[in-house]
């Protein structure tokens, strides 16, 4: 079977900072907070509007009903997205102060959860979960990030033909792990996380770049592009690993290793 | 009733505050930035200003210092969704300059209107 397999450092050493070597770093910081300042204003007056119709429509809502129960969940998703424009806007981002024992389960859960009336019929949903009390140390909001990016991925390479995604929560001895960076330690354990799809699946060098921030096929859904090399950097931050395994016209798998907690 | 001037450049957002605050009764006039602001503020008619910070043409600052030179016992309210120095920056100046509250983007409508009829008494 002929295969893209990239590791976390094989990905990020393709990332445009090392190509912008001329440019010295705290010019590249500044640039990078005027971009995500700019891209962060404007996101937080459109949730504004989103709070402030859904705290309309809810009046005179009976609270039992599902309008009611709908529009709450435009709230919540608003409250997601305001906390990642906070994240976008802060200048001392530091994660691990926001880190706690999360249940990977329940994170991967309401994820589909939220998708699924999204998408159509077409596209089919499975979970297989191998293990269901695993836990991880992250960021919640963060780790939802990751595993929305990732289902919307799968979910947009299927939209033309349909198909399946099919998520699987399991675990892995650290011994058994061999994708880790030259010079990383193992953990004793890891979540192992995957996400394949039946779409068209990548060639070679799409699969390579992926993580890549501001790259896309332009095919996509997925605005600037940032969305997947967030999801690298997030799961770097938790001492994580991603492979990606595709094949064109045999769909992509994705796979996260985050080392569990507790 | 009070007089509630709402200056913010994105249409949108400008009409909803101006529904939200027109629902409670408040007298409400808008504008879609600083010079226009400006160009509208009546001292007899607006006792309290909501302005964004960021906007074109003229920003939320200079409204502030100039509606603190017309008429210095206007209430003002700053709100701001970010940009160059982040939220925290900016209005730490608007406070500065005689904000009397400052509101960070997103918000609750109802929480601004509740702050407008706390700040006025």
């Amino acid at each position: 079977m002929k295969t893209s397999r990239k590791s976390l450092t094989e990905i990020q050493q393709g990332s445009p900072e090392a190509s912008e070597k001329n440019l010295p770093k705290a010019q590249q910081r500044d640039s990078a907070g005027l971009i995500a300042g700019g891209i962060a204003h404007d996101l937080n007056t459109i949730l504004t509007l989103i709070y402030g119709y859904s705290e309309l429509a809810l009046e005179g809502l009976d609270p039992a009903g599902e309008n009611y129960r709908n529009i709450k969940k435009i709230i919540q998703s608003a409250d997601r997205a305001k906390a990642i424009t906070g994240q976008l806007l802060s200048n001392d981002r530091e994660p691990d102060q926001a880190r706690m024992k999360v249940p990977v389960r329940d994170a991967l859960r309401e994820t589909l959860e939220f998708l699924r009336p999204l998408v159509t019929d077409r596209i089919i949903f499975r979970e297989e979960i191998l293990a269901h009390d695993v836990c991880v140390s992250a960021n919640p909001v963060q780790l939802y990030r990751v595993f929305l990016n990732l289902a919307r991925n799968a979910i947009q390479a299927m939209e033309a033909g349909g198909g399946t995604l099919t998520v699987t929560l399991d675990t892995r001895n650290g011994d058994d792990v061999s994708t880790l960076p030259d010079g990383k330690q193992a953990a004793d354990e890891y979540a192992v996380i995957r996400f394949a799809d039946t779409g068209p699946g990548m060639d070679g060098t799409t699969a390579s770049r992926m993580f890549e921030p501001f790259f896309t096929t332009g095919k996509q859904n997925l605005g600037t592009g940032l969305g997947l090399s967030v999801v690298s950097e997030i799961i770097s931050s938790a001492g994580g690993v991603i492979t990606v395994t595709s094949k064109k016209g045999r769909g992509t798998v994705i796979e996260l290793l985050i080392p569990s907690h507790g | 009733m009070p007089g509630v001037m709402i200056v913010e450049d994105d249409l949108s957002l400008r009409e909803l505050l101006r529904e939200a605050l027109e629902k409670r009764k408040y007298t409400v006039v808008t504008a879609s930035d600083g010079r226009e602001a400006m160009l509208k503020f009546r001292p007899s008619v607006i006792d309290i200003v909501v302005t964004d910070l960021l906007m074109p043409e003229e920003d939320g600052l200079s409204v502030i210092m100039n509606v603190r030179k017309i008429k210095p016992e206007t209430k003002i309210i700053a709100i701001s969704g970010g940009g160059k120095a982040g939220p925290g920056s900016y209005l730490n100046i608007a406070k500065t300059l005689g904000a009397d509250q400052v509101f960070s983007k997103p918000f609750l409508p109802s929480e601004l209107v509740q702050r407008v009829r706390e700040i006025l008494g």
